[in-house]
């Protein structure tokens, strides 16, 4: 299993214009696997853990949203803020999720990472 | 959501921040002797002392269990229940040593509370406990010490 999620992450990462992916637990937003922060300086502030925690967080939220809306499960979630973009998708009990710049291929990202979620084991 | 409780008024700040933020149903804050600096989410003063009275023995405990297990003391401490969840974690205002625990559901996250709780600790840190902690060193008087603090935080019994 854990080398499943490695090779997702890999996979993900290895995409233009992703900063990090990772698997989070949906419930605890833990990260269970992580790629390296692109451009992260040595010995820097790691925010990956903030963002997999308030991702996940945020995400559940959404999904009651959608609910509540009568419209199902969300399937792709986007945050774009001013320098980059969240990219969340739901796979039962983990969220993936992918940090990425403002230039990135969103379309390659969003196919990718929901194939990823149908096929995580 | 109520709004915190303190016996000593400098964490009184933090505390609620950690409260909003993390989205904790209730949480106490305290010396590792017992002693309660800060609550929210408890109307009553006996069950601060009882929450008070086993962290401060959980603590002792799983201090002692980290030691022998892994050298060093465990640093923080959650457990996940069917409808709610306990995070517990040790802060430091100067040299004083404080247990914070809270109590949170599925309106929050243990990922959440964890990194709310670490702007906590930093915002504690920050403080000038040399100056603001009013706290003594352990009397050894638990009971008194627990009870002065909870004076504190409820008033006076039978006033």
């Amino acid at each position: 299993m854990k080398g499943a999620f490695a090779e997702i992450v890999t996979t993900l990462s290895h995409l233009p214009g992703v900063v990090a992916a990772m698997i989070v637990g949906a419930s605890d937003g833990l990260i269970v696997e992580t790629s390296p922060m692109k451009g992260a300086a040595s010995g820097g502030a790691d925010s990956r853990k903030h963002t997999a925690a308030l991702a996940a967080y945020l995400y559940s939220k959404v999904t009651r949203a959608s609910d509540a809306a009568r419209l199902g499960t969300p399937a792709f979630m986007r945050l774009e803020a001013e320098r980059g973009q969240i990219c969340v998708v739901g796979a039962r009990d983990v969220v993936l999720v992918t940090i990425v710049t403002t230039d990135a291929n969103l379309g390659r990202v969003r196919l990718d990472m929901m194939k990823a979620a149908r096929d995580k084991p | 959501m109520t709004h915190p409780t303190v016996a000593e008024p400098w964490v009184a700040g933090p505390l609620r921040r950690l409260m909003d933020d993390a989205r904790l149903i209730s949480g106490v804050l305290l010396y590792p002797t017992g002693k309660a600096v800060g609550q929210f989410g408890f109307s009553s003063a006996a069950d601060v002392m009882s929450v008070c009275a086993l962290t401060s023995a959980i603590n002792a405990s799983a201090r002692e269990l980290g030691r022998q297990l892994d050298g060093k003391p465990f640093l923080e401490m959650h457990h996940a229940g069917v409808d709610r969840q306990v995070f517990m974690a040790r802060c430091a205002a100067g040299p004083h040593e404080l247990l914070f625990v809270g109590v949170f559901d599925r309106e929050s996250s243990f990922g959440v509370v964890e990194i709310y709780f670490e702007e906590f600790q930093k915002a504690i840190e920050k403080l000038s406990p040399a100056t603001e902690v009013r706290g003594k060193g352990p009397s050894g008087d638990f009971e008194g010490e627990l009870n002065r603090s909870l004076d504190a935080l409820f008033g006076p019994l039978g006033k």
